[in-house]
């Protein structure tokens, strides 16, 4: 056992410190938008913000906000605000994390921008319905909801068309607030810069197929931010082709995240945010690596068609993976195993969302029939760390581990 | 024959539709959980609509489908599949609403146990021109649907059954316009038992019954003015262990805005030409539920509102543990009410039936907090 806890030296990423410039820029002008003349919209992660862009609107995102005090180990106190506001502890923690914020003025940013608008789709989740409105109601302020029905089955023209007709509202919902006409051409050119980030994202995550894997779920976690909350700039797409050329570097010299690649994991669900840092060094000690996960490429939007902007826009926010049924992630967990040639995968049943975590029992069963590749499911919540029990969960990870190699060892 | 009689027979075929464990047999059913799936649709293509509604049930299956937590609705009725109970169902029905409703779909149909699993998805946001055209197609796709399995629903038959439901709805307005009146006498757990048997048994059966209960009770009612009168706020939790306890407390409910109870008397259809374009339009009139998106007030309003013309003293609160719809609206609406003067109680609810001991107590002590001074 003990040659399994040598130490695996994990390879930094250079372009992190631009990473880390871009996303203090970022974070500078949504602290203090008025310096740069900016009006704020709060936006959902799986939200459409490329028209925001397109009228000058600076985007801001609770979830990756909340996503950020995880990291920091601040959300159990900004949920015990919210809680002492009547705020039910079962809800989804971001959304707890940043109502908490927005009532006591605390966290990593300190007080939040206020929203001038507020968009929210449920192409993720229904909670960010109920988490809109309780922030409109707070901040009166305008509120669009892009509805995007959940797509169970085979997906209907209607829905279709009425996704479509909600992006012209949504449109027109930014005409009447801003008080100026839609820039067509900038919006054309937003979107294609968006796409361009997302085509580069697919493809520097696509890179993780060799072996050794050259970029680590871990490191993607931290590397969407921009993906998340850039896109439709030129910075997200400067910033991944910068990122994408160090990884093809790395790929042409067979160097991986870590050192040492012996087992081949896929991530699902959301990060547990305040323990990345431990659970990534407690599998890279036994040589295992997260070479993909289902969160990360949730931004992988497939349909890329630009002579009708706006349509292409609401098909591909109409199907992105946290909209669609189980049926469907099961399919996507099958072919992330064969694709990244994975010996396993692992489960992240997240309190705070059920939209990702429902299901999760059928889907293990049902992928290992398939591949016949085990699947573990660990218990806790991306960013509250109170229900989370990390001696346990490193226990199971290391039974799950040892079942991996003895596997391995079998088919030798 | 007296009256006395006559209403304990309706009593006897009430308990009767309750406690039985089996499904009726005289039509094919065909199950659903929410008001959002249209009756009157599968009623008029021949199937008894039968309502999912939460039974007390010990969970031993479904842990190894569902995360803990979920509400109780959501776990117990997939425990009553897995075990094999709804076998005698042709199908069920699925409304999207909210996130779990919305899971348990998914896995529900992954079990393979019934034929029929259709999912009607119903537009999250009603506030929106554009959530009328979808919502008729959808509605239409429904009924298509429901044609390739059971044969035409011709517009007579489906305007039969329109006109069924509404009687129905009428009737349940009367009785619920004589509780708030204090002049009908039922008790409270009875009410509660006679709702339920309406979302199960044959619906021309149960017109009857409320029928004959409104004959019988109207003219041997007699007021209760020391009852203090509480609005009840909530899930579709029409299990009849809270109305006693809130009877025994000293206090009767004149209102509630539960989804098996006075919110689905908003559903009212128009009985004009198009019934399908009728059965769409009435989600978009004054229904509300907390999971569509009707306006960022629009809880706040339709509740303040409604209490206010109740008369009602006090609300409770009487919410499934683990629902992000109603607990994402509670604070807000606690302070909305208590700004008011209105006090306020919330409960928090898993398996309805456990922890009645303590809930006793809660309601007790608001319920002498209500009496004047
Ligand atoms: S419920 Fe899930 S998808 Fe929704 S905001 Fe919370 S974490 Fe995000
Ligand atoms: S009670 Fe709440 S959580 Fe449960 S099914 Fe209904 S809306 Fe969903």
């Amino acid at each position: 056992m003990e040659n399994q806890r040598q130490p695996n030296p994990y390879r930094q990423i250079r372009s992190t410190r631009a990473y880390r410039r871009l996303m203090k820029a970022y974070y500078l002008m949504a602290k203090h938008p008025r310096w740069f003349g900016k009006k704020v919209a709060w936006i959902t992660s799986g939200g459409p913000v490329e028209p925001l862009y397109a009228m000058g609107v600076l985007p801001f995102y609770p979830e990756n906000y909340g996503a950020m005090c995880g990291a920091f180990r601040m959300s159990v106190s900004l949920c015990e605000a919210a809680e002492h506001r009547g705020y039910s502890r079962d809800l989804c923690s971001y959304a707890l994390t940043d109502i908490g914020s927005s009532f006591t003025g605390k966290g990593p940013l300190g007080p939040l921008p206020k929203p001038d608008l507020l968009i929210c789709s449920n192409n993720i989740c229904g909670t960010v319905i109920k988490w809109y409105e309780i922030q409109a109601r707070a901040f009166k302020a305008p509120l669009f909801f892009l509805d995007t029905p959940f797509i169970h089955g085979p997906i209907q023209e209607h829905t279709f068309r009425y996704v479509e007709k909600q992006m012209e509202a949504y449109v027109a919902f930014l005409e009447r607030e801003l008080g100026r006409p839609f820039p067509e051409k900038r919006f054309d050119r937003v979107c294609s810069r968006s796409f361009e980030a997302i085509t580069l994202w697919k493809e520097i995550l696509d890179l993780s197929r060799r072996r050794p894997a050259p970029f680590a779920a871990f490191d993607a976690f931290i590397h969407m931010a921009p993906i998340v909350t850039l896109r439709g700039t030129l910075w997200a797409a400067r910033y991944y082709r910068r990122l994408k050329r160090e990884l093809e570097d790395r790929v042409s010299h067979g160097m991986g995240a870590f050192d040492r690649e012996k087992i081949r994991l896929i991530w699902d669900n959301i990060p547990i945010w305040y323990d990345i840092r431990n659970l990534s060094r407690m599998l890279s000690s036994r040589g295992a690596v997260l070479v993909a996960d289902t969160y990360t490429s949730a931004w992988s939007l497939d349909r890329i068609e630009s002579d009708q902007p706006l349509k292409a826009l609401a098909r591909a926010y109409a199907t992105i993976h946290l909209n669609q049924g189980l049926e469907y992630k099961i399919r996507k967990m099958v072919n992330l195993i064969e694709e990244y040639a994975a010996d396993g995968f692992i489960m992240h049943s997240n309190r705070s969302c059920k939209p990702y975590s429902l299901g999760q029992y059928d889907l293990r069963r049902e992928v290992t029939r398939i591949t016949g590749k085990p699947g573990l499911i660990i218990e806790a919540d991306h960013t509250d760390s109170r229900s989370y029990a990390p001696a346990q969960v490193e226990k199971q990870i290391r039974t799950f581990l040892d079942i991996i190699e003895d596997k391995a060892q079998r088919n030798l | 024959m007296d009256h006395e009689n006559d209403l304990a027979k309706i009593r006897e075929e009430i308990e009767a539709v309750i406690s039985s464990r089996s499904l009726p047999k005289e039509r094919r059913a065909i199950g659903f959980f929410c008001p959002y799936v249209p009756e009157e649709l599968l009623h008029a293509a021949g199937y008894l609509p039968f309502r999912l509604m939460g039974t007390p049930i010990e969970m031993s299956r479904v842990q190894a489908h569902l995360p803990s937590n979920c509400c109780h609705l959501v776990k117990s009725s997939l425990e009553s599949l897995l075990r094999g109970e709804l076998d005698s169902l042709e199908g069920v029905v699925f409304t999207h609403t909210c996130d779990s409703m919305q899971g348990l779909s998914d896995i529900w149909a992954h079990q393979g146990r019934l034929s029929i699993h259709f999912n009607l998805m119903i537009p999250s946001n009603l506030n929106s021109e554009h959530s009328r055209p979808y919502l008729k197609a959808e509605i239409k796709r429904f009924q298509n649907f429901l044609e390739s399995r059971s044969g035409r629903i011709t517009p007579e038959s489906l305007k039969a059954s329109i006109q069924l439901f509404n009687r129905i709805r009428e009737r349940m307005r009367n009785l619920y316009t004589l509780r708030q009146k204090k002049d009908l006498q039922l008790p409270e757990g009875f009410f509660a038992r006679l709702i339920r048997a309406g979302y199960l048994m044959d619906r021309s059966r149960y017109l009857d019954l409320l029928n004959q209960l409104l004959d019988g009770v109207t003219r041997r009612s007699e007021r209760d003015e020391n009852l203090i009168p509480v609005y009840l706020s909530g899930n579709m939790v029409h299990s009849d262990s809270y109305f006693s306890l809130i009877e025994e407390a000293g206090a009767t409910v004149v209102r509630d805005d539960l989804c098996s109870g006075a919110r689905t008397l908003r559903l009212m259809v128009p009985e004009n030409p198009d019934p399908l374009e009728a059965l769409t339009q009435r989600y978009f009139t004054s229904f509300f539920c907390p999971t569509k998106h009707t306006g960022h007030r629009a809880h706040i309003e339709t509740l303040l509102e409604d209490v206010e013309q109740s008369g009602a003293r006090g609300v409770i609160f009487l919410l499934y543990k683990y629902c992000e719809a109603h607990y994402f609206d509670y604070p807000d609406l606690k302070a909305a009410l208590e700004s008011k003067g209105i006090p306020t109680l919330l409960l928090d609810v898993e398996d309805p039936d456990h922890s009645l001991g303590q809930l006793k107590i809660r309601i007790q002590a608001f319920v002498e907090m209500l009496h004047p001074f």
